[in-house]
């Protein structure tokens, strides 16, 4: 957590009530600059990952044996790898698999999770003490030991590893919306419009999913760098994408064997995954920020 | 008090009745004949028909989980497919290993977060709040296995201090053993330590600002003397509860690291469970760590009731 002096020494002057959102948006980012700098990066990760039949200068798994393990050059900016692909277009073709992997098994998470801690957190009872407990055991599994369970059943590949992780996320999703449903259920505009004649289900989505819409967001956003690393490690593991698919994790188990000959194979993945969990982490905390609503 | 105990380990005996079924119905899951699946596909005809009357895998499917699950109680989890050993001991084998590189890698953690932790909370809004912040955020956003790729290449590769792999036992030789697990352990301690940086800083700046730490600076204690004596104390009982939480990343944590420092443990016998189809061997470790994972967390918020008197009173109020 970054200091949260700075946000409130700059504090909300009188003047400040007059503004639209968006300005007030801006001078809250041009507050924390490292978030604003860690937003653009995952944006230019975004458009890697959009872009890279475009990007990429060559085949991600078309080999050339006679560049194998090649130092980089201006050819290939990254060198080559032991099958002598070209380990930039890998890199870039990867952002694609890490963002598919990162977004939807999240997504899934959300799917799966919201809907179950909405009908836990509002009706309470037998069903929300039901539903707990089975998120009790669920999250006794250690993420990696529930995926790897999962992986042992479906077997390895991108989907099933983009499925075990969104299991994985499920859990935390249930907990957080069931807690936000009870404390915004007992207030008074959902209390208002239930004497007027609202339905469960109205209620539910006009009035109490809306209200807690933000807090789910800026809990994604700290849970989408996390399965990006889920992925990177499973791929890595075996259990994940599996070769030839340009993956961070499988790129980094290859590279691994080449330490002492070609140690660049380990550079760039790596520092991918670090750069785009960073960046991350450094958006979703000016997200936080941004959505907080105790500080206009 | 002793309500809140019987409620928690109520509730934990719950969430393990649970998990088993879990368990149990997630190797049902598997495609093919159950009695394969846990006698391997080399096993013959006579094999098959034990393992089918040993799990009465002719019975209804509930009677089949009570069985199941009364052999589990004995200790019994089957046996592996590869060695045919019996699954407790190859774990109980193993287990050692893993518990010497978790203690470790504890040490670690512990000893970077705890001060970093205080430091930046005491001296907040400086420049080594900052950095220790910026850290914890690197260290919550490295994965663990590039980081310690990077510390072979840097310090087998090139400098040549320490090996990049392999296992010495303790009894052994102790600074072998040592020496090995020096890079795992940092690997999986500094992610340990940037969560519970963040958790001591914030439970620390909390502390900071309660009555009682008023009182001591009044009273004219130096400064010194209220952080070391009246603040980091109390500062570090919820400190125990991420830690609790954070088993499950520390397991996860030690199959990655054992991996690529090549560590005979526990971490390594699940992944190699997985590629070989060890089915019993996967189910039984599965168990025994989740199981493990509930245990412990019982363990934690029973110290914690310990630790934090509070607790006890608004013990009946009850949590779910």
């Amino acid at each position: 957590m970054t200091p949260s002096a700075s946000t409130t020494a700059a504090g909300p002057a009188p003047a400040d009530v007059a503004v639209g959102p968006w300005h007030r948006a801006w001078r809250r980012t041009r507050r924390r600059p490292a978030s604003a700098a860690g937003a653009v990066i995952v944006l230019l990760f975004i458009a890697t990952a959009v872009c890279a039949p475009w990007i990429a200068t060559g085949d991600p798994t078309q080999g050339d044996w006679k560049q194998i393990r090649k130092a980089p050059t201006w050819a290939h900016p990254f060198g080559t790898d032991d099958l002598g692909r070209d380990n930039f277009s890998r890199v870039v073709w990867g952002a694609r698999i890490s963002m598919q992997a990162g977004v939807f098994s999240i997504l899934l998470a959300i799917v799966v999770g919201v809907p179950i801690g909405l009908v836990a957190g509002f009706y309470r009872g037998a069903l929300d003490q039901l539903i707990m407990r089975l998120t009790d055991a669920w999250l006794a599994f250690p993420f990696l030991i529930l995926a790897i369970g999962l992986v042992t059943i479906m077997g390895p590949s991108l989907t099933n590893a983009t499925v075990a992780i969104g299991l994985g996320a499920t859990p935390a999703y249930i907990r957080l919306t069931r807690g936000l449903v009870l404390s915004t259920a007992a207030e008074d505009y959902v209390q208002g419009a239930r004497a007027l004649g609202a339905g469960d289900l109205r209620l539910m989505s006009r009035h109490v999913l809306p209200n807690i819409a933000s807090s789910l967001l800026v809990q994604a956003t700290i849970s989408v760098p996390i399965a990006i690393i889920a992925e990177a490690v499973l791929s890595f593991l075996g259990l994940g994408v599996q070769p030839p698919a340009p993956s961070w994790g499988t790129m980094l188990n290859a590279a691994q064997q080449f330490l002492e000959t070609a140690p660049w194979l380990a550079w760039w993945p790596g520092l991918a995954i670090f750069s785009l969990t960073l960046s991350f982490n450094l958006a979703g905390d000016g997200l936080r920020d941004l959505l907080d609503p105790r500080d206009y | 008090m002793f309500e809140f105990l019987i409620q928690r380990a109520a509730i934990s005996v719950v969430t393990l009745v649970v998990i088993s079924m879990i368990v149990f119905t997630g190797v049902r899951m598997i495609p093919g004949d159950p009695a394969r699946v846990m006698a391997g596909t080399d096993a013959d005809a006579a094999g098959l028909e034990a393992v089918r009357e040993k799990y009465g895998l002719h019975d209804p499917i509930p009677i089949q989980y009570l069985r199941w699950a009364a052999l589990v109680l004995r200790g019994d989890l089957g046996e592996s497919i590869r060695t045919r050993e019996a699954v407790v001991h190859t774990v109980a084998t193993k287990l050692p290993i893993t518990i010497e590189l978790a203690f470790l890698s504890l040490l670690v953690a512990v000893g970077i977060a705890i001060p970093a932790g205080v430091l930046a909370a005491v001296r907040r809004n400086t420049i080594w709040d900052v950095l220790t912040s910026g850290a914890s955020l690197c260290g919550v956003s490295i994965p663990n296995f590039w980081l310690g790729i990077m510390l072979i290449l840097f310090f087998s590769v090139r400098l040549g201090w320490l090996p990049a792999s392999g296992f010495v036992s303790i009894w052994e030789s102790p600074l072998a053993n040592l020496q090995r697990m020096l890079m795992p352990a940092f690997v999986l301690g500094t992610a340990l330590a940037a969560v519970l940086m963040r958790q001591t800083r914030n439970s620390m700046i909390e502390v900071m600002s309660a009555d009682y730490i008023r009182t001591a600076y009044s009273k004219g204690l130096a400064g010194r003397a209220v952080v070391f004596r009246h603040a980091i104390r109390n500062s570090l009982i919820p400190v125990i509860t991420i830690l609790g939480l954070q088993m499950g990343a520390l397991i996860s944590g030690a199959v990655v690291t054992e991996q690529i420092f090549v560590v005979p443990g526990f971490g390594r016998l699940i992944v190699e469970a997985v590629f070989t189809r060890d089915y019993p061997l996967v189910q039984g470790v599965v168990l025994i760590t989740a199981s493990s994972y509930v245990l412990i967390n019982l363990l934690v918020d029973v110290s914690y009731s310990l630790l934090n008197p509070r607790i006890r009173i608004r013990s009946s109020a009850g949590d779910a």
